[in-house]
């Protein structure tokens, strides 16, 4: 089966920048694959690529080696408009003094399927309202997002991803900034939405345990290079984590789920 | 034999006919102080006047009937005021210059905006353009406008007695020792006649050795310094609009060691007369020669 | 309310409003034509020359720049305004109307002396000045690969300082007899444009509205940050290149043909903004509505205040603009923000 997402020994830096004393940062063959109706999880460091990636994914940036193939395809044989029409990007949060409604930033989702119009269409409406009623933020939509919670704002992205009508789903720290109540919100739209839409999901975070709980394969980063990619069980290995993440850390199985648990080991 | 001829001379004559045209359109055809040529339909008899001088000169010659505006500034001579105005110099009322359907407009590039005489020209109001920087272009003002409204005669008397009044003027300065003048347009900035104005050749003809003659083109800015280090004997500060403002001989007193200043000899004198283009412009010179000779005019002091 | 149905709403109001005054400045003028014989000199019936004149020639020309330059300014202004994400951008701001201006007067000063000037001339020098202008805004500010935004305001900033100055070194050399022409203009002036100018200043305007126009919905969707746009399918640096250059064309077309005019681009936007939210499409074309209006009123009150004598419109629309805004900015509905 021709994996969604494909990206075959992708490599990119970043220009250089005047004075700095270490090179650029960059990725480096990097291969991996996201199949359809899975949720693949991002980890690792901080400054280990994850942002990159996501970039790199929705066409903000160019590999300049390697390639990345969506449904088969390489990613550059893609208009913009026609890329975020298969990949929505769910951003950590909107601009400060963001002026828009909540239904005016939702319906911005629909730009890429009609990029010429001026206006929305009545489809575009519909669409965007059955967006904001998956995500419950429908009796929201008449709002300024500068009054919403974090987590109310979180939902609102996530229905102007939905909007899009993706068939991949990439969320950056979905669940940094958010209360537990939301987090754990975040995650029960997320597994319905994964289930019942069968949407492809590739979840960003530096919260390893959520990525344990969520996803169905990791794929760990590290100095941008893949350290580890596959089912959760085999990148969660304490050595592995510790070599990545320069601390001691002990992994446990989950009483409850069975999914693994990992947990710093602090010094003393 | 007497077919031939005449049907050559007829085309001949047609085609003179169609290249003469507009100036057999235009009986009246003038040319202005600026060498442009403009065919009017006769002598104007409606006149508006976009500078001062050119309406104090109107009024000289006996020709303001025909004059119906004038500008805001145009208060000499008193009747003057009575007459229509059109607003400013720089922005007219073309409403108003309109509503007094005029046959002509006398204007000039010194002081009046070129998109004035853009947009007269697309009204088809005929502007005629004076530009006068010597007094020879004075005398020479005065003729063209009696020329224009028919006021010759008034227009050469007034000439030759302007003429005399500035012969006499020159030589009773010329046997006289110069003494060096500096004359104050505007104090700050500090803005004086240097080469190619009016007020300079005034100076010249009074008997004057202006210390600014040779500083620059036109009317510059000029450095304090350099004012002072011509080290004038006389300096004359020019009033403008009637009030003593900020040309103040105060300011001029500190510097002590000036010979003007040591002497007294720091005078004013209305701007009026000597920056305006018109007759008044000897009753100024006059009133130089007075006051930077007054051995030879028995009367010194402030006018 | 759904958009499109805010947008027409909002034309409709005014281009009622823009309807009613232009016909009423009709009626007002410094030279005493009465009502019937305007209404005489409309209707095509037998009217005095003078009032034919009057009317056809130099209020109605005058009028129509007013609409044509407000609109401009004002549409210009939005889109500065959503390209920099600064809501105090202003076509000023971005350096091309100081280029503009810069060339107008170098043209006063030196290219053209005593005889009639030619006004193709002087919109060709303003065009040039706007051209170099912009140009250098543009390759001082780009990167490889784009526009950044923040560089893009204060390259225009750098740029509409030195003009500035250029102006003022202009200024002091310039003969006495002509600074009162040259600080007239500077202050912004409208006067009755020509046919043939007015023809090309609707042309070249409607270039510029078209291209801001064209871009507006893609102009909101830069609110979301450029990232954010990109990854919505915008291609931020076309839509970026296009609105700086229909901005730039408006505001250079705006002082090549009537003069240097300030305030308007940074009021009217604003005002719309606060009474019709932050929506571009919306705002781009009642901009070229609202402005207009505002600079209409501003100028025929600039040419009756003090009659026969005229004041310059850009002295009415900074005193009148700002208690206006002031009163908008602490109204309870106020939506702040590009």
């Amino acid at each position: 089966m021709t994996p969604l997402v494909e990206c075959r020994r992708v490599g990119f830096s970043y220009p250089v920048r005047d004075g700095g004393a270490r090179g650029a940062f960059a990725i480096h063959e990097l291969s991996f694959s996201v199949e359809a109706g899975e949720i693949l999880g991002v980890i690792g460091p901080n400054a280990s690529g994850k942002t990159t990636l996501i970039r790199l994914l929705s066409r903000v940036l160019v590999p300049a080696r390697g390639e990345i193939r969506l449904g088969g395809r390489p990613l550059g044989g893609f208009t913009r408009a026609a890329v975020a029409t298969e990949i929505a990007v769910v951003p950590q949060d909107v601009p400060q003094s963001f002026p828009y409604t909540v239904e005016e930033l939702v319906l911005m989702g629909r730009f890429p399927h009609a990029p010429g119009r001026l206006f929305e269409s009545a489809l575009d409406l519909d669409h965007a309202r059955r967006a904001m009623a998956a995500t419950g933020v429908f009796d929201l939509r008449g709002e300024p997002l500068g009054r919403l919670s974090g987590g109310e704002r979180q939902r609102v992205m996530l229905a102007r991803a939905l909007a899009q009508r993706p068939r991949l789903l990439v969320l950056d720290e979905p669940t940094a900034h958010l209360d537990l109540r939301y987090q754990a919100e975040c995650v029960g739209l997320l597994r319905r939405l994964n289930r019942e839409a069968g949407l492809g999901i590739v979840l960003v975070s530096h919260d390893l345990n959520l990525a344990a709980e969520v996803c169905d394969r990791l794929l760990l980063l590290a100095g941008g290079r893949a350290a580890r990619v596959g089912p959760v069980e085999a990148v969660l290995d304490e050595a592995t984590l510790e070599a990545v993440y320069g601390c001691r850390i002990a992994v446990d199985k989950h009483p409850a789920t069975g999914r693994p648990t990992v947990q710093v080991l602090w010094p003393t | 034999m007497r077919r031939s001829p005449r049907i050559p001379v007829l085309v001949i004559g047609a085609l003179m006919g169609l290249l003469a045209w507009p100036a057999l359109a235009a009986p009246f055809t003038v040319s202005d102080q600026t060498g442009r040529s403009l065919g009017l339909a006769g002598p104007p008899r409606r006149i508006v006047s976009l500078v001062p001088s050119v309406t104090e000169t109107l009024f000289a010659i006996g020709a303001q009937a025909v004059l119906v505006g004038v500008t805001d500034f145009c208060d000499y001579p008193r009747e003057a005021g009575r007459k229509p105005s059109v607003g400013g110099m720089v922005a007219p009322s073309l409403e108003t210059i309109v509503t007094l359907t005029p046959d002509l407009v006398v204007a000039t590039t010194a002081g009046n905006r070129e998109e004035t005489f853009t947009q007269l020209d697309r009204l088809r109001i005929p502007v005629y353009l004076v530009n006068p920087t010597r007094l020879a272009d004075v005398l020479d003002l005065i003729a063209r406008l009696g020329a224009l409204t028919g006021h010759e005669a008034e227009a050469a008397r007034l000439a030759a007695s302007l003429g005399a009044r500035i012969k006499a003027v020159s030589e009773r300065v010329t046997p006289l020792p110069r003494p060096r003048v500096l004359y104050v347009l505007w104090p700050e900035p500090l803005i004086v006649p240097a080469r190619g104005t009016l007020v300079s050749e005034l100076l010249a003809l009074a008997g004057a050795d202006s210390v600014t003659a040779d500083g620059g083109n036109g009317y510059p800015r000029y450095s304090l310094e350099a004012a002072v280090a011509g080290s004038p004997e006389v300096i004359i500060l020019a009033r403008h609009g009637g009030r003593p403002g900020p040309m103040a001989g105060d300011k001029w007193q500190r510097f002590a060691e000036l010979p003007a200043v040591k002497s007294g000899r720091v005078y004013t004198v209305s701007g009026d007369l000597l920056h305006r283009y018109g007759p008044r412009v000897v009753d100024g010179l006059e009133q130089l020669a007075r006051l930077i000779h007054p051995e030879a005019f028995g009367k010194a002091g402030r006018p | 309310m759904s958009q499109p149905s805010r947008l027409l709403a909002a034309l409709s109001a005014l281009g009622l409003a823009v309807l009613v005054l232009s016909l009423g400045a009709l009626f007002i003028g410094s030279a005493p034509v009465s009502p019937g014989a305007v209404l005489a000199v409309l209707g095509g019936r037998a009217a005095a020359p003078v009032d034919e004149v009057v009317v056809w020639s130099l209020r109605l020309p005058r009028i129509l720049a007013a609409l044509l330059a407000g609109g401009a300014l004002a549409v210009a202004g939005v889109g500065f305004q959503g390209l920099t994400r600064n809501p105090l951008a202003e076509p000023s701001v971005l350096g091309v109307s100081s280029g503009a201006a810069f060339g107008v007067v170098m043209a006063q000063v030196f290219g053209l002396r005593a005889g009639l000037l030619d006004t193709l001339g002087l919109t060709a020098f303003a065009f040039a000045g706007a051209f170099v202008a912009g140009v250098a805004v543009y390759a001082i500010a780009a990167r490889a690969g784009g526009l950044p935004v923040h560089t893009l305001v204060l390259a225009g900033v750098i740029v509409g300082i030195f003009f500035a100055s250029a102006i003022t070194v202009l200024i002091s050399i310039v003969d006495f007899d002509r600074l009162g022409g040259v600080i007239h203009w500077l202050l912004g002036n409208l006067a009755p444009i020509a046919p043939v100018p007015l023809g090309l200043f609707t042309l070249v305007a409607a270039l510029g509205f078209w291209l801001v126009l064209g871009q507006s919905r893609q102009l909101n969707l830069l609110a979301l940050g450029e990232e954010g746009a990109l990854q919505l399918g915008v291609d931020a640096e076309r839509v970026k290149r296009r609105i700086f250059g229909g901005a730039a064309l408006l505001t250079a077309a705006v002082v090549a043909f009537v003069g240097p005019i300030g305030f308007v681009g940074l009021i009217v936007p604003h005002a719309l903004r606060l009474m019709l939210g932050p929506d571009n499409r919306v705002l781009v074309p009642t901009a070229l509505l609202g402005g207009g209006l505002f600079l209409l009123a501003a100028d025929t009150l600039a040419r009756n205040l003090i009659a026969p004598a005229e004041l310059s419109v850009g002295v009415i629309t900074s005193f009148c603009g700002a208690p206006f805004f002031i009163y908008l900015l602490r109204s309870p509905a106020a939506r702040i923000g590009p």
